[in-house]
């Protein structure tokens, strides 16, 4: 029977995402035990989507290993759906679960669920291609097209290099290299409404929620929360606006579980290592709330696009590192060959557009690029941290130093570290943006009911990971706590894997996508924080984003329909059967 | 066979043993589904970047050649280097194991202390009320989750009562104030951090010693020394603890050295719930991201103190039991 999801009955919902779920091969159950966990490097960290945290232990309590194989006698493969193992984001899990049931009963796909611990996961997706269909939390930093590039660009199909889903399209390369070289901000405006609409309307991927940065705080220690584009509130931007209250001179936070290093350049680009490096260490440029590089806030007090390859940046002559020692054009030329000359993984995007950094005068630094980029002050001046020459010239492996007490020139200084515990930033009072607070720490707590209690209490005063949970929806009225929601620019994904036989076809992935039940979700499992998703660039970006994109309304009906037109049958088993 | 020569061969035997567990974890680390470098990378990596760190993890190095590196740093109780912080893993137990001694070994001895008295007395009173609720609160309390205990003792005398501190070994914001891990251990803040946790796990610990103590004594009970001491008109209480419970101690020696020996690796649900930075979640956060390094250096830290305190053990029958031989 053909339904749409607006009769979806809260039954059937149950049934879908229940323990076990309706369809699945368990694989791998396990204790989550980091962030972020689920804090993986690939840009999901488990956060801000009602992750239990890495921290979070207890076991999977798998997923089910009824088959739900239904559908038999399709003359289309058997597809799989790879998801999380429940105890790293319990939410995910239950919303692929469901989705995989919805693709499996109501279009009469032949699909399996494969439950695996991340790591796998993401290698079976990313370079070995051995997945139909896979979601995860997408980090999008602040500059969207490049991330596109390495998502979508047909040179990019070998295992590994980044596109995972297999998509190719050469009008959408030349148009992301344009963009990508275009210096005029305006241009690449219309370009990137160009690239979305591409991608939207041939879906290799389609987000399904898209998810909303949160500022959780308690309200009697702290105001004014601000949010920038790429790390919401936890920014620069947001952090040097904030505004201390009721004598409160501590801004008290946690993370379910420990940072890894003190390396600027040698962590994997988690979540809970940029939130603190980005306060630690200045930027050519920062970005205000409008996704603007803000003169007044940044190290870099004016620049110049002197031609396509070259840009000039005049630095503050009158600021100084947190030993004392002044920081100066040599120091940031320094960084950008350092980088470079080094290969630092973490920076080798960035690096492919380097050439080499010289210095001009006591105050002017020149960047030459080795091919022309345009978004050079979001793609890269924003996100490479300036590090002070006396302290790594020596160092030849970078990426790999061991470092215990890092020397930056941001507006908070390394005051401790107890791994597994605490870590504690004071106040620089020489920075140019000040923050209102005299220290930061984040206490190491895996246990979402003890964060609320101590928040609601005081003795923690904000949220910084994000979780968006049952206790989130229940404490979120507390007279102490104090909530603000903004569109992030992160979603979960629903990519196909176009190498495989049917999901090649562009009218096949359009009726997927219109079968997934994107409200339920959002409205039912994560208690109506998200948006439903809609495009791949999301209004977090400002005007690179268009609402201008094809969209696809969620409807069982709309999807028969779709596949009927395109010569799809189903046979008298309910199983879809691909047109002769 | 004398004992010299015991120690000789179960010396022997131990590394043996270790090197027998070394290979095993070795082999099942690579043997694990996943990529290490999946939790390293960012998603501003490309290919090449991602394939210079398998290289300097040495991941793409035979695996022969691996494990013949392995060995040689097993030998020089070097452990390697820890793929996610870049510390050496010698640091990183060097950081947690102390945090987790000090909790598990408080632990053991509430559990150990109170399971056996309460096990001699439950023994010695045989079928009265006292040893039937002695009973069932062992059983209860190797039934219940030690992480759903937890979870209501920091909601009742955390959350409700505010008695008890919600999380860590030291109140917050407090970090970096100690010149030093003693330093911190000896201040009534850390106590009080001390006690929930300890105390959960004590509750948890002692089950056993008590069930094992009660069985023991009343075997021992049975024996004709005890009606021997009885005709000599000795007290109850030194017939007690001086003569069965003395006896019936043997077996407890076995279990207590091996729980030790786990202690050792913590236990990941307390350290957890009551946010306490110990060597067990560690270990579990490095198998999880396949930090090989890490994984294999707790691992074997924990299977050597374990096969180190079973050894003791057999060491302090003999001396305890005269009757024991090392044959």
């Amino acid at each position: 029977m053909v339904r749409s999801d607006a009769d979806m009955k809260r039954r059937d919902f149950l049934k879908a995402t229940g323990a076990g779920g309706t369809v699945g091969i368990t694989a791998l159950a396990g204790c989550s035990g980091g962030g972020g966990g689920g804090d993986d490097g690939s840009g999901d960290d488990g956060s801000g989507d009602g992750s239990s945290g890495d921290g979070s232990s207890g076991d999977d309590g798998s997923s089910g290993d009824d088959d739900g194989s239904s559908g038999g006698g399709s003359n289309l493969p058997t597809y799989t759906y790879v998801n999380n193992a429940q105890s790293y984001n319990p939410p995910r899990h239950d919303a692929i679960n469901l989705i995989a049931s919805q693709f499996d009963e109501e279009l009469g796909l032949d699909i399996e669920v494969d439950v695996l611990e991340w790591g796998t996961l993401f290698s079976r997706v990313s370079e070995e291609y051995d997945y139909s269909f896979s979601t995860w939390h997408t980090f999008f930093v602040s500059e969207p097209v490049t991330e596109l590039n390495n998502l979508f660009n047909s040179g990019n199909t070998d295992p590994g290099q980044g596109n995972y889903s297999g998509y190719e399209n050469e009008e959408l390369d030349e148009m992301m290299g344009n963009y990508l070289a275009e210096p005029d901000a305006d241009t690449r405006v219309d370009q990137a409404h160009e690239i979305q609409q591409t991608l939207m309307d041939d879906v290799p991927t389609m987000p399904i929620t898209q998810m909303p940065q949160t500022a959780i705080y308690n309200n009697n220690q702290v105001s004014n929360w601000e949010a920038d584009l790429a790390n919401g509130f936890n920014s620069y931007w947001t952090m040097i606006n904030l505004e201390m209250q009721g004598g409160e001179t501590a801004l008290k936070g946690y993370w379910p579980e420990t940072l890894s290093t003190m390396n600027v350049l040698g962590h994997n680009d988690e979540s809970k290592h940029v939130y603190q490096f980005n306060m630690m260490y200045d930027f050519l440029v920062q970005l205000n709330n409008n996704a603007e590089p803000d003169p007044e806030v940044s190290l870099a007090t004016d620049w110049d696009r002197v031609d396509e390859t070259t840009i000039e940046y005049t630095i503050r002559t009158d600021h100084s590192w947190h030993d004392g020692e002044d920081l100066t054009v040599e120091d940031v030329a320094f960084t950008y060959n350092y980088i470079n000359d080094n290969e630092v993984p973490l920076y080798s995007t960035q690096s492919q557009y380097l050439e080499g950094a010289e210095v001009v005068d006591e105050e002017t630094v020149r960047i030459n690029m080795s091919e022309p980029f345009g978004p050079f002050h979001l793609g890269i001046a924003n996100l490479i941290p300036i590090i002070p020459e006396h302290m790594w010239a020596d160092r030849d492996n970078p990426s790999q130093a061991n470092i215990s007490e890092p020397v930056g020139s941001g507006p908070m200084m390394f005051d401790y570290w107890e791994q597994g515990s605490e870590f504690g930033l004071t106040k620089f009072e020489e920075h140019f943006a000040p923050v209102d607070f005299d220290r930061r720490f984040w206490r190491v707590i895996p246990e979402a009911s003890t964060v609320w209690e101590n928040l609601i209490n005081g003795e923690l005063n904000y949220e910084p990971f994000g979780r968006i949970d049952r206790s989130l929806d229940q404490n979120q009225d507390n007279e102490n706590i104090g909530t603000q929601f903004n569109t992030a620019a992160t979603f979960w994904h629903f990519t196909s894997n176009t190498r495989q036989e049917g999901l090649d076809d562009p009218q096949m992935r359009k009726a997927l996508v219109e079968s997934i039940p994107r409200t339920p979700i959002v409205d039912q499992i994560l208690f109506g924080f998200p948006e439903p998703g809609f495009n791949v660039v999301s209004s977090a970006f400002g005007p690179l984003h268009t609402e201008d994109v094809t969209e696809y309304e969620e409807s069982i009906d709309a999807a028969r329909s779709r596949l009927e037109e395109a010569g799809y049958t189903w046979n008298d088993d309910g199983a879809i059967q691909a047109p002769e | 066979m004398g004992k010299a020569s015991f120690v000789v061969r179960r010396t022997l035997q131990l590394v043996v043993t270790l090197w027998a567990v070394g290979t095993v974890l070795f082999g099942l680390f690579r043997l694990m589904p996943g990529d290490p470098t999946s939790y390293v990378v960012s998603s501003q990596m490309t290919q090449e970047a991602r394939q210079q760190l398998i290289e300097s993890y040495g991941l793409n190095d035979p695996l022969h050649i691996q494990y013949i590196r392995f060995l040689e740093n097993l030998v020089a109780l070097n452990f390697g280097q820890s793929f996610h912080s870049n510390q050496p893993v010698t640091d990183i137990i060097a950081t947690y194991m102390p945090n987790t001694l000090v909790l598990m070994l408080t632990a053991f001895i509430v559990a150990y202390a109170l399971g056996i008295t309460l096990g001699v007395l439950s023994g010695w009173y045989r079928g009265s009320r006292f040893e039937r609720s002695t009973v069932i609160t062992a059983l209860t309390a190797r039934s219940v989750p030690t992480f759903y205990v937890g979870l209501i003792v920091l909601w009742i005398f955390g959350a409700e009562l505010g008695i008890i501190p919600m999380s860590g070994m030291t109140s917050l914001g407090t970090g970096g104030q100690s010149t030093g891990f003693l330093d911190m251990v000896f201040t009534m803040d850390f106590l009080r951090h001390l006690i929930a946790p300890a105390a959960v796990l004590g509750f948890y610990y002692m089950g056993y010693p008590l069930l094992i103590m009660r069985t023991s004594m009343l075997e021992v009970l049975s024996e004709d020394f005890i009606d021997v001491c009885r005709a000599k008109g000795l007290k109850e209480r030194t017939i007690m603890f001086k003569h069965a419970a003395r006896n019936a101690l043997l077996p407890i020696i076995t279990a207590a050295a091996i729980a030790l020996g786990y202690a050792v690796g913590g236990s990941v649900l307390i350290e957890t719930v009551f946010a306490w930075p110990g060597i067990g979640r560690e270990m579990v956060r490095a198998v999880l991201r396949r930090d090989f390094p890490v994984a294999q250096g707790t691992f074997i830290v924990l299977a050597s103190t374990i096969i180190f305190l079973n050894f003791v053990a057999d060491l302090a029958y003999g001396y305890l039991d005269p009757r024991v031989t090392y044959d």
